[in-house]
């Protein structure tokens, strides 16, 4: 009697969680496809484009690390727009500005890449206008969130924010891991 | 995951004992207890291997504390010009402040007015000159009178200038390398304090004056003094920064504050001061505080205290009382407050205060008519009727802040709160419960009835309220006050507002109370170690209702209480003062407020002319009743404060300042009000939202050579609030955590549903490998001892 229960029980249980973690990554993947179309009207027409009508925030930057696919940044750094894609925090530059552009993501779903970028990696972003800046990783760092705050400074520089450790199970931690890049002026034109 | 856990002892195989297939058949008969067997090794692994998770993420975490504890190596904000300054070393990355700053305050208190001295020391340990820029939080309703810089034996006095050329005049002496100071309001509550010019290893002292009338309320005397604030969210989209005007460029370049002007909140960075935990402070000695109070009531006292601080009271003769903090320097990390209560026989139900301001004692200071004059401040109770008035039916609807400042202690003084004031409700009540951070969210659609059920879903969802994300205030109200219908008149209408009010555009939402308040009653409940009191306020001031504040855990029956009986009772109503014949009397607040369940009313007048004789009639309404309250002015009899005319200017100035939230501060109704402000308070020599107080030193210190640089003192985190957590976003969507309980969970289900089958097959196949591998003892026939025994034959 107990046994049946408890199957339907786990097996309903572990569908739930298959099917949210599973809709986590879609969501995470399916909305860059539509983020990146908006992106890319918005790169044309010059107007803010939202990626889908009911969207509360909107594509402000491209982001692509060295070796791994672009991504494309979305305004805010709350977890709604946290979950479809990385986010430019209020407050910090926008690329190009003399001020820190901050970009944080989920390290399990967008970021899971920042692991494999290594001091002196480039990485390139693009700004509403259309312009690729190049940055250049200076320093990597673990920082505890709930005793440092983000640095932001009045100068051209890139910080890509996320949890840490990589591939711990509990989600909530107070370590994030900091990659800091350095503006690389000259504007050298970037093909991608 | 895939690692050898399990190694096998070594048997010499003679000694081995193998079990029989008799043993597996009988085994697999008795499955129940191995199948629970199954099932906890397999939950004890999940566990383990979670557990095994936090811990190494809590070893990290550790890791990192320790490195920051070795490194102490001072940097400043003005060093930090590149970013990998705060990279390198690793451990560099602690803000370990160039200027400490260390406060003593003295307060004396006479009659309902407090006079407050307030010494802070600016010690600049760096080698380079500093300039320090301190955010300094005072009382909402401070009228600072004084600034000098104090130097040894020598002071230097500051003076009221209209605040463009204060600024003005300060940069001037700093370039020049005089020393200087400059007292800026930001908001009624936040001022901006900035040194120019300290030698390195020299202490520069700023000594800053301000009166403050006491709070009276429900026969209880206080006085609040903020030490620190909580860091306000600011609303709105960044301006960028080619579009700025030249004072809020400056604020951005100068870094004075963490947030960037908004199109909402202009001068963000002036009011967003950065903001450091109280234990880092402990390692460096600085941001410390004394507290003296002299006391002076008049009264024949019963009980004196502090909820937040030691207190050791001291009584002497007369009616005084000195009281002191008992560890002496404490840290600043919370509001003080003081309350005092009379001896019932003496609770006072009226009072009256007056000051002579003499033109002669002014001095030749320009404008110094402007403040000659006979001022007044009048206390005067409504009658009591207890609570005999019958109940009426009431609709509420509360709002809790949600929002990331709120986390910590404050999110769960504030759900208590919540939870106390659901239980007050009666049957016939209605209500809603709104939560919002960057949004607002109800609980119900529209308000419902208080019904055991209803109440027990809102109980709930509470319960599952966390502090996160930002605070988008605007919404959330206009939700709460759109929530009543015109047409119900029945009700009574109240909002109940739960939040630390920290937030930048204090005008913009006063200005949306007024607008959207109609018949409800908005009533404010200020949370935390140091909650926005002018906020709070003023909040429930345009919203004509009352405020309290909760500071801690255990506060929360008693204050809620008290907010219980301002809500429940009824309350005086259609409040009319008149003078007596031939006093001409100018009286602020200029409308009298509506005065709740232990209210007293509180006015300061300037009175002009000598005459000074009848009687001061305050009429009313309560419970459907018509009252009358008298009180007698007899000339040169009324006991004499100092400083009332000062806070007579400042109250003025707030009534003004009300009227410009309401016509706008740009439109010409606007700018001709700010004209008569700083007219008042130039003459009045108070600082306000216009003048700033500017104190220089004639005297050259730092030669043209030295350069200086900026140094923001940062503020003590609040007690119990975690440090801008939201400056780090949350980057984990958990997708592991999901992925491993989805595993688990699936596997438990096969092993349930075909456990039998598959450990049958498995031990099957177990069985035939042990066989091909280990010989039978049984049958030395066969296998490799036969084979053996056939060479040998």
């Amino acid at each position: 009697m107990i046994r049946p229960l408890l199957f339907l029980l786990c097996l309903a249980a572990g569908l739930w969680q298959l099917g949210s973690a599973g809709w986590l990554l879609a969501k995470a993947q399916l909305a860059q496809r539509l983020i990146a179309e908006a992106w890319e009207t918005q790169l044309q027409d010059g107007v803010p484009q939202k990626p889908w009508p009911w969207a509360d925030t909107r594509p402000v930057a491209k982001l692509k690390l060295e070796g791994q696919r672009p991504l494309v940044v979305l305004a805010g750094g709350s977890g709604a727009s946290l979950a479809f894609g990385p986010g430019l925090l209020a407050g910090s530059g926008k690329p190009g500005d003399f001020r820190t552009t901050v970009i944080a993501a989920h390290r399990d779903t967008h970021f899971a890449g920042l692991q494999s970028v290594r001091r002196g990696s480039a990485i390139y972003l693009q700004d509403e206008r259309g312009h690729w800046h190049t940055y250049r990783v200076s320093e990597l760092r673990i920082v505890n969130s709930e005793r440092e705050r983000l640095p932001v400074f009045a100068e051209r520089g890139l910080l890509l924010v996320t949890c840490y450790p990589f591939d711990a199970v509990a989600a909530g931690g107070p370590l994030r891991y900091l990659v800091y890049a350095e503006y690389q002026s000259g504007g050298e034109v970037v093909r991608l | 995951m895939n690692r050898v856990i399990l190694f096998g002892q070594r048997f010499h195989k003679d000694e081995l004992m193998l079990p029989t297939e008799e043993y597996y058949r009988r085994r697999q008969k008795s499955g129940g207890v191995g199948r629970w067997l199954l099932f906890i090794v397999v939950v004890l692994a999940v566990v383990i291997a979670a557990i095994g998770a936090e811990v190494n993420a809590q070893a990290l975490d550790d890791a990192a504390d320790s490195g920051d504890e070795e490194a102490v190596e001072a940097i400043t904000l003005g060093e930090v010009k590149a970013g990998n300054l705060l990279f390198t070393g690793g451990e560099a990355g602690k803000y370990i402040p160039a200027v400490h700053q260390d406060s003593r305050v003295s307060i004396a208190v006479r009659g309902l007015v407090a006079e407050v001295w307030l010494q802070q020391a600016f010690q600049n340990t760096s080698e380079n000159w500093q300039e320090a820029i301190y955010a300094l939080p005072l009382p909402d309703r401070a009228a600072v009178t004084g600034l000098e810089i104090q130097l040894g034996e020598r002071r230097i006095v500051g003076k009221v200038r209209e605040r463009k050329q204060a600024a003005k005049i300060y940069k001037a002496a700093r370039a020049a390398g005089k020393r200087a100071a400059l007292l800026e309001q930001q908001r009624p509550n936040l001022f901006t304090n900035k040194v120019a010019n300290i030698a390195p290893g020299e202490t520069v002292q700023v000594n800053i004056r301000y009166l403050q009338p006491v709070v009276y309320d429900n026969g209880v005397f206080s006085l609040r003094m903020p030490t620190t604030l909580t860091p306000r969210y600011i609303p709105g989209e960044p301006v960028p920064f080619n579009t700025l005007g030249g004072t809020e460029q400056k604020l951005v370049t100068e870094g004075s504050g963490w947030a960037l002007p908004t199109d909402q909140v202009k001068d963000a960075p002036a009011i967003s001061p950065y903001m450091q935990p109280a234990a880092e402070r402990e390692v460096v000695g600085s941001h410390n505080i004394e507290i003296e109070v002299e006391l002076e009531g008049g009264l024949p006292l019963v009980k004196i205290a502090s909820p937040y601080h030691d207190i050791t009271i001291d009584e002497k003769a007369g009616e005084h009382y000195s009281i002191r903090l008992r560890d002496g320097a404490v840290k600043m990390d919370r509001d003080f407050l003081l309350s005092w209560q009379a001896e019932p026989s003496a609770m006072p139900r009226a009072a009256l205060f007056s000051e002579r301001v003499r033109e002669e004692e002014i001095g030749n200071e320009e404008n110094a008519g402007a403040k000659a004059g006979r001022y007044l401040q009048v206390m005067l109770l409504p009658p009591d009727e207890g609570t005999r008035a019958r109940r009426l039916p009431r609709e509420v609807v509360y709002v809790i802040d949600t929002s990331g400042s709120m986390g910590g202690n404050s999110i769960r003084q504030a759900k208590e709160s919540l939870v106390l004031a659901l239980s007050r409700l009666q049957a016939n009540d209605r209500f809603n419960v709104i939560e919002f951070n960057n949004s607002p969210r109800a609980f119900f659609t529209r308000p419902v009835v208080a019904s055991k059920q209803n109440v027990q879903r809102a109980r709930r969802e509470i319960e599952r309220l966390n502090a996160d994300g930002g605070t988008e205030m605007a919404s959330a109200l206009r939700l709460a006050l759109g929530q009543q219908l015109p047409d119900e008149t029945s009700l009574v209408h109240q909002v109940v507002f739960i939040t630390d009010g920290a937030v930048g555009n204090e005008q913009a939402l006063f200005e949306l109370i007024n607008q959207h308040l109609g018949s409800a009653r908005l009533f404010t409940v200020g949370i935390g170690s140091a909650p926005n009191n002018h906020f709070m306020r003023k909040a429930a001031q345009f919203g004509r209702g009352a405020f309290v504040s909760i500071g801690d855990i255990s506060e929360v029956r008693g204050r809620m209480q008290t907010l219980f009986a301002k809500l429940e009772n009824p309350m005086a109503t259609d409040l009319q003062l008149s003078w007596p014949q031939g006093v001409v009397a100018e009286a602020y607040p200029k409308r009298i407020p509506d005065l709740y369940r232990g209210e007293p009313l509180q006015l300061v007048a300037r009175i002009e002319g000598d005459e000074m004789q009848g009687e001061i009639q305050l009429r009313g309404r309560m419970a459907g009743k018509q009252f009358v309250r008298k009180l007698v002015l007899r000339a040169g009899q009324s006991p004499s404060t100092v400083g009332i005319g000062s806070l007579w200017a400042r109250s003025k100035i707030e009534s003004l300042r009300d009227r410009q939230t309401l016509v706008g501060e740009g439109s010409n109704a606007g700018l001709a009000l700010r004209e008569q402000i700083l007219h008042l308070a130039l003459g009045h020599q108070i600082a306000s939202p216009y003048t700033s107080f500017v104190a220089v030193e004639e005297e050259v210190v730092r030669k043209a050579g030295n350069e200086f640089s900026h140094s923001s003192v940062a503020n003590t985190m609040p007690k119990g609030q975690v440090l801008q957590r939201q400056a780090y976003p949350s980057t984990a969507a958990g997708v592991y955590a999901q992925l491993l309980a989805a595993l688990s969970l699936l596997s438990l289900a096969a092993l349930l549903r075909r456990g039998r089958k598959v450990r049958g097959n498995l031990l099957r196949e177990l069985r035939q490998q042990l066989r091909r591998v280990v010989p039978d003892i049984r049958r030395p026939q066969g296998g490799l001892e036969a084979r053996i025994r056939n060479i040998r034959g």
